[in-house]
């Protein structure tokens, strides 16, 4: 499985540049925006991890300055990059990463660790021992879930959940959290002041709360973005909501095309204005009469055309990726540090294809997001029906 | 425009070893690295682009964390980073021979930063952008021919509901006929001394001219309950042009609010045309929260209908339910639904028409409509 990354590289997470030019202060622009997918490195130090061959399993985890990348293949080695410089990390036997700018958590089967990545400590700063799952019925608990509950991004580390609620995974965004459970029910939680957590207001919850607009739709992945939320349904539909300042709902966004316009005529805003609809409903634009989405307080269903089946999604701060059934991967949202692959900086409301795949006949069968940066595994080309 | 560097580095640390930079370990240590990265190329010859670009990432990631939560749970850390951002932002914009736009540009940013931002290094920002306006030359010789000039709908107001009016009182009886017992009442004549209606008459050139190319914020829509209504930022030059002039097409229908801001931390030379009433200081002195303030709203320009309801009458008032609008009422004050809100008719007020110069003593918690009948400027002082 090939890696490809693009999108925010000052700490070089993507790829390192010219040692000598990061002293001098000397950042050029392309180095920190990433606009063309460029493959990772697997070789991060060859004496420790060194393997040049495809890997059937690896995954990518991605913070606002670092990347952690797992490579699943009987000996599992974990390499860090980014702020802090390029690591190896002792790790035999994880089976599972989640990075936060803070702290790298490891999954392995007997045991959870968080270590803290703002101090150079020999032992991890938390950790908790897990029971090797009785059933091997159903597939493991993919990070942040760990049996009865989950590990947050801060402390105290291991939150509980409810058993009634099945979670079969979970996604945190910084303030707040979706979940799946295993009859496809989708619940949020958290802070609801754009509009993320899907129940139609502006208003925060304590407690997951089931996402009543989804009920009876059973869904099979879900994600979170910095404000926003994503779905996807057994039916490979693609579900969102939230903030859509940049357009990372795929829908027709005014902050956005008032920044373009704004442009054009002399240098972008550093702050968007954002005008607020606690309705959900949509307001109107001045001149073409055309209908803006600020926020989505409930799931709309995207079309990404032309419409085609979903495989995966993530999301990163203000921007969202997908894949679809046929390979191509699909993104929009912010793209000021090139997080969209479309070589240029520029943000979209509007899903747009990353042609480099196509144009590099590169079957995308994952996507990672980052918070400003978008990581993306390309396999073997399954055999297209025609 | 050399000398304008040297006169904004003048206010700025001379090197690097002396420009501080400490945070409190809720900003990570990656982000610290690139405040410090910011603060080399401040004192290198880095490139105009590469400073640019370091300053906007630190824009823009404490933009997120501003964004995240509701305002007043934001940590003050990451109003700090943010003001950074504009600071370095700004050295950046301003350093090799600025243009006109990027003066501008750097003016608008100073404003972010105090909008937005913390004070950091003494208040830099609001030092900086004195230098800036300063090299901007505005020609003050707009016209005002399209001020709104209809007078809609001026109320009649009835004697036996009227707000009393009153001359000058000492300060002990105001304090016992009026303060203690929460009554409202107009102070006649108490503003008469300002600037604002003496030397610097406030007007509409007049506002342009101290303050045309600052950002403010301002609120858009006649009813902030309102399905349309928004906030945006806007510089005074545009706000004027838009809602006030009314030559944008597209605003002429709506109406534009600078309101509930400290306009007067933001632009000191309007606080000079200014005078705190001499009644505050009988208060104790407590200003964090407003809800538990008393109010002067002091008149300048145009004029105001408004109407006081006690807190004790709130049971005919119909506050809204949820937690964001829970101080405002569903009513329509001039045009009710009386089946909705049958008590509302039996809720007793006092009304006024606010004149230029009047003063009028809002009590803590009173419930309170107010209309502007033509352009008009308010000066608000919260005390207790």
């Amino acid at each position: 499985m090939r890696w490809f990354g693009f999108g925010f590289n000052a700490f070089g997470q993507i790829c390192v540049h010219n040692e000598l030019s990061k002293d001098e202060g000397r950042d050029t622009v392309s180095d920190v925006k990433i606009m063309n997918p460029t493959e990772l490195h697997r070789n991060v130090d060859k004496s420790v991890c060194g393997r040049n061959k495809c890997l059937k399993t690896s995954q990518i985890r991605a913070s606002w300055s670092r990347r952690v990348w797992l490579h699943v293949d009987g000996d599992s080695c974990v390499c860090l990059a980014g702020f802090g410089g390029t690591s190896v990390v002792d790790s035999s036997g994880c089976t599972d990463t989640v990075l936060s700018e803070t702290h790298l958590t490891l999954a392995f089967s007997d045991r959870i660790e968080s270590w803290d990545l703002q101090k150079k400590e020999k032992t991890p700063a938390w950790s908790m021992e897990i029971q090797p799952p009785t059933d091997t019925s159903g597939p493991p608990l993919s990070l942040p879930l760990v049996p009865g509950g989950y590990i947050a991004t801060k402390p105290p580390f291991y939150r509980s959940l409810s058993p009634h609620l099945k979670a079969k995974s979970l996604a945190l965004g910084a303030e707040h959290a979706i979940l799946l459970s295993a009859t496809g029910a989708v619940y949020t939680w958290g802070l609801g002041s754009h509009g993320q957590l899907g129940h139609g207001g502006l208003t925060s919850e304590e407690e997951p709360r089931a996402v009543e607009a989804l009920w009876g739709m059973p869904m099979k992945h879900v994600v979170t973005g910095g404000w926003h939320c994503a779905c996807i349904s057994d039916g490979a539909d693609l579900y969102i909501w939230g903030w859509n300042e940049s357009g990372q709902l795929g829908l027709p966004s005014q902050s956005l095309r008032k920044g373009h316009k704004e442009e054009s005529s002399q240098q972008a805003a550093d702050c968007q204005s954002a005008s607020i609809n606690p309705g959900g409903k949509p307001l109107e634009g001045e001149k073409d009469k055309e209908v803006f989405i600020s926020i989505q307080a409930f799931p709309a269903l995207l079309d990404i055309s032309p419409s085609c089946e979903i495989r995966t999604v993530s999301c990163g701060s203000r921007h969202t990726a997908a894949v679809t059934a046929t390979g191509d991967l699909y993104t929009w949202g912010w793209g000021e540090y090139g997080q969209l692959g479309h070589k240029n900086l520029i943000s979209t409301d509007e899903p747009q294809c990353v042609d480099f795949f196509k144009e590099q006949k590169l079957y995308v069968v994952d996507v990672v997001c980052g918070p400003w940066n978008t990581f993306t595994a390309v396999g073997e080309e399954e055999v297209k029906l025609s | 425009m050399a000398v304008l560097w040297s006169k904004l580095s003048a206010v700025l640390p001379p090197n690097e070893e002396e420009f501080p930079l400490q945070f409190s370990d809720k900003v990570e240590s990656s982000v610290v690295s690139v405040l410090q990265q910011s603060r080399r190329q401040l004192y290198s010859d880095a490139t105009s682009t590469d400073r640019t670009l370091t300053a906007q990432i630190i824009l823009d990631l404490s933009w997120e964390k501003l964004n995240t939560g509701t305002w007043r749970d934001v940590d003050k850390e990451w109003r700090r980073v943010y003001s950074y951002g504009c600071l370095f932002k700004v050295a950046a914009l301003c350093r090799e021979h600025p243009s006109a736009d990027e003066i501008l540009q750097g003016i608008r940013t100073c404003d972010m930063g105090l909008l937005m931002g913390a004070a950091i290094m003494d208040n830099v920002l609001q030092v900086l952008v004195q230098i800036l306006q300063e090299e901007v030359r505005k020609s003050t010789k707009e016209e005002e021919k399209r001020l709104k000039t209809e007078r809609p709908r001026v109320p009649v107001i009835k004697d036996e509901q009227a707000v009393p009016r009153i001359k000058c009182p000492s300060l002990e009886s105001f304090k016992s006929d009026y303060l203690l017992p929460l009554r409202p009442v107009i102070l006649e004549a108490t503003a008469d001394h300002w600037p604002a209606f003496n030397e610097h008459p406030w007007s509409v050139e007049y506002l342009r001219s101290v303050a045309g190319c600052r950002t403010v914020p301002v609120e858009v829509g006649s009813r902030y309950t309102d399905e349309e209504w928004s906030q945006t930022l806007l510089t005074v030059n545009e706000f004027i042009d838009q809602y006030v002039l009314n030559r944008v097409s597209a605003s002429s229908l709506t109406v534009g609010y600078l309101a509930q801001h400290q306009l007067f931390d933001q632009i000191p030379e309007l606080k000079e045309d200014i005078r705190i009433p001499d009644y505050c200081c009988l208060g104790d002195g407590d200003e964090d929260d407003i809800t538990v303030n008393q109010n002067f709203l002091v008149q300048v320009v145009g004029s105001k209908y408004i109407r006081l309801y006690s807190p004790e009458d709130t049971d005919k008032l119909y506050p809204h339910q949820s937690s964001l609008l829970h101080n405002t009422s569903q009513v329509e004050v001039e045009n009710p639904d009386t089946e909705r809100f049958p008590e509302f008719a039996r809720a007793p007020y006092l009304e006024c028409v606010l004149q230029p110069g009047d003063v009028l003593f809002i009590p803590v918690q009173h419930w309170h409509y107010i209309r502007s009948l033509e352009l008009s400027f308010s000066v608000s002082f919260w005390w207790s």
